[in-house]
This record gives structure tokens, C-alpha cells and sequence, in this order.
């Protein structure tokens, strides 16, 4: 079994009072909480941080796992046969601590659950995971496999990791931030609970072309200025196949042009709409002959992109 | 090893009362009803006797279950909370609608 250090991860001394550990605790979960956290890696650590904490505010895990010893974080350690036997008479011969990570094997004290007395029904635990997908799969919907590690209750109510796997099929027409319940699939109930559920968070994982707002998607369109001005035809591509999209005559640079129906599928068999939007972009590099009839042009238009310039903006007498 | 196909339940599509509510998060019943009356977590129909719970009402209860077992929030402070919280997400989204909306390249 691999040691923890829980004053270590709480950021305290071992001999640390009860007041100490309630203040190192939500301190960290202020910081960690991922409801309310934006620091990379949030959830994990908080996982630790409140571990740390359901020991350690205990006094008997507490007064049990300060037996254990010091040991390095990560190191592998058996608990000696007379920590057993002070903390856990009842388990007999038939216990064994392999497969038991640190925190389950403190679950079990003696005085715990599954110690005799009255069984309560224990729900099973929710969990929440986060799925990313690209808009591909959002299109078309996906199947991903799924490989959790989830604590359970045991006939005799003790936690026990168990891992599941199975695949999940997420429906087309997921979007940013959406998130589906998969029932029962969380940990499961002891006692006649009920089993938890799954929920899983979509994202969208950025697209070279696309972005996406709900099931609207957005394209840059960049057009040459002659383009934007005479107006022209365009193909553009879209999650269902190319299309042609109208560009009329004097498009401004910003405009949206909307192709109705052409982003991503919403469950009920709608579609988000596909914007176009316009960029007016010039070459790099140009011949003499179009610079020639670049200044042509300057000459021959009455076009003044800044008149509103002059009427405002300047407070000199 | 079981391996085995899944399907799924869109989020949104939720519609619950508030013992089937409860029961999803893990949350009193009574705990639930002065969420509600404080207008942290609100039904979709307001005037109905048996009150039905969306998405948003489920999303609110679960952040309210989790922050009262992480911090320890009272009655005051919970619904102040989750407010805050849902102006965050509020305001989260517009920034990823306008973000879309700009053009990339201007980014």
C-alpha cells in the first residue's frame, strides 16, 4: 500500500492541533475547491486535500494512522501485525490489505461500518468526469470508452475501489459545456441505495476552422477587397460537405453571413446555424501592373473611409 | 470484465420534483425548499403546487450539496453562493459566445 502524508498535503507539522487542520483545510479548499477554483489541476488536488481532511479531523483515524509512522510519500508499507490487531480485531485472518489503498484501510476501523450493529442504506457516490470531443464527434455523435476507478460499498458496507469500464455512447449534437447524466453508473448504493450517477461534462476541443457557440458555429471568411465589393460566390466548408454561400456586392469586413442550418445537430433533430465571418484581407505581395492600377483606382474614387473622423473626437480650440 | 454500451441522458433534458430533486443530490428536502424560497434554486413552474426542477434547478442543488459539505455553509450563505457562482457561469458564456463571434485572426 502506498503511504500518504496528510499533514504534508494539509501543509502541516504532524503534531498539528484539531483548530490547525479546520484552518489548513479551508484554506486549501478555498483554493482548490473545483466549483469554485480555476487553477489547472484543481479537482485532483482537492481530492488529497479532502482525504487529508476526513482523516485527520477523526480522532481515531487520526490516532491510527499517526501509528503507522512516518513514511515517504509514495512509498510502498504493510501495516504491522499489532496495528492490526489494535485497530482491527474483528478482521481475522481472512483481511487483507492488498488492493486497499490508505484511505479505505482507515474506513475500516474497528467501530466502523460494517462492524456489526445496525446496516443504513448508503447511497452510492455521484461522480463527474470530464470528456473533451472534437466537433467531429459532436456532428456525428461518438462512442468513447470509459475506465473508472470508482469506490463501492461491498456486501458488508466496507469502500472498495472497483474498476468499471464500459463504453458510452454520447448522442449527436453535444455542445460546450454540456453535460450528460448517465443514471446509476456512479458508485454503487449499500444496503438497498440507491447507485450513484455519471455525469459527464462535454468540452469542445478547438477547431482549426470552426468555433462554436452552443450549436452555432462560427468560420472566418477572408475576402479580397474587390471581392468584397463586387460581391462573389464563394465555396465554404461546412461539418455537412461544402456549400456555396452568396457573398453580395459591398460586404463589410465583420459582417456575419449566415448559412441557416448548417452547424451542429441539437438533440432534437434541429441544427445551429453556420456563420461566415468577413475579414477583408489584402496580398502580401503585388506586381508593378496591380500596384499601377491600385493608384489608379486611388485616384478615380470618391470613397472617404474616415469623413466621421473630422466631425469629433479632437477637443483643441 | 464487463464491457458494455451506455446510453446517456442529455443534462437539459431533466424535469423533476422535488423529492425526485432531493433524492438526486443527496440534499433535505427541507434544505431544498429554503433554497427555493431564498430564489437560489428556482422551478420552472413558479405557481404550481407541485413545483417542477430543470436542468438549471439540478445543476444549483448538486453545487449546493457539495459546497455545504466542503465549507460548511449555512442557510445565509449558501444561496449568496450559488448566486455568485451562476453570474460566473453567466458571464463565462458570453465570453465564449463573443469569442466565437470575433474573428480569429484579430484575437
Amino acid at each position: 500500500m502506498k503511504y500518504k502524508d496528510y499533514y504534508a498535503i494539509l501543509g502541516l507539522e504532524r503534531g498539528a492541533s484539531d483548530e490547525d487542520i479546520k484552518k489548513a483545510y479551508r484554506r486549501l479548499a478555498r483554493k482548490y475547491h473545483p466549483d469554485v477554483s480555476k487553477e489547472p489541476g484543481a479537482e485532483e488536488k482537492f481530492k488529497e486535500v479532502a482525504e487529508a481532511y476526513q482523516t485527520l479531523k477523526d480522532a481515531d483515524k487520526r490516532a491510527a494512522y499517526d501509528q503507522l509512522g512516518a513514511h515517504q510519500p509514495g512509498q510502498d508499507f504493510q501495516p504491522p501485525p499489532d496495528w492490526r490487531a489494535q485497530w482491527q480485531p474483528s478482521a481475522g485472518e481472512s483481511f487483507s490489505s492488498e488492493g486497499l489503498d490508505l484511505f479505505d484501510l482507515l474506513e475500516r476501523l474497528r467501530g466502523g461500518r460494517g462492524r456489526g450493529g445496525p446496516r443504513v442504506s448508503m447511497p452510492g457516490q455521484d461522480y463527474e468526469i470530464a470528456v473533451p470531443i472534437t466537433i467531429a464527434d459532436a456532428y456525428q455523435g461518438t462512442e468513447i470508452d470509459l475506465d473508472l476507478n470508482l469506490p463501492d460499498y461491498d456486501a458488508q458496507g466496507q469502500l472498495r475501489r472497483v474498476p468499471h469500464a464500459f463504453k458510452a455512447r454520447i448522442p449527436k449534437g453535444a455542445s460546450d459545456g454540456q453535460r450528460l447524466r448517465v443514471p446509476g453508473k456512479g458508485g454503487k448504493g449499500f444496503n438497498g441505495g440507491r447507485n450513484g450517477d455519471l455525469y459527464l461534462n462535454i468540452s469542445l476541443r478547438p477547431h482549426a476552422l470552426y468555433r462554436a457557440n452552443g450549436h452555432d458555429l462560427y468560420l472566418d471568411l477572408p475576402l479580397a477587397p474587390w471581392e468584397a465589393v463586387l460581391g462573389t460566390s464563394v465555396q465554404v466548408p461546412t461539418p455537412g460537405g461544402p456549400v456555396r454561400l452568396k457573398v453580395p456586392a459591398v460586404t463589410q469586413a465583420g459582417q456575419h453571413l449566415r448559412l441557416p442550418r448548417r452547424g451542429l445537430p441539437i438533440p432534437k433533430g434541429e441544427y445551429g446555424d453556420l456563420y461566415a465571418v468577413v475579414l477583408i484581407v489584402v496580398p502580401s505581395v503585388v506586381s508593378d501592373r496591380e500596384r499601377e492600377l491600385y493608384r489608379q483606382l486611388a485616384e478615380e474614387t470618391g470613397f472617404e473611409p474616415r469623413a466621421h473622423f473630422s466631425e469629433e473626437g479632437s477637443y483643441a480650440s | 470484465m464487463r464491457v458494455e454500451l451506455t446510453e446517456m441522458l442529455w443534462f437539459e433534458e431533466h424535469v423533476v420534483s422535488l423529492s425526485e430533486l432531493a433524492e438526486l443530490t443527496g440534499l433535505p428536502a427541507g434544505m431544498l425548499e429554503e433554497l427555493v424560497s431564498a430564489g437560489a434554486i428556482e422551478p420552472i413552474d413558479a405557481s404550481s403546487p407541485e413545483p417542477r426542477f430543470g436542468a438549471a434547478a439540478l445543476s444549483a442543488a448538486r453545487h449546493a450539496r457539495r459546497l455545504r459539505e466542503d465549507f460548511d455553509l449555512d442557510a445565509q450563505a449558501l444561496p449568496l453562493v450559488l448566486g455568485l457562482l451562476e453570474r460566473i457561469d453567466g458571464l463565462e458564456q458570453q465570453l465564449r459566445s463573443l469569442r466565437a463571434r470575433l474573428p480569429g485572426r484579430i484575437r
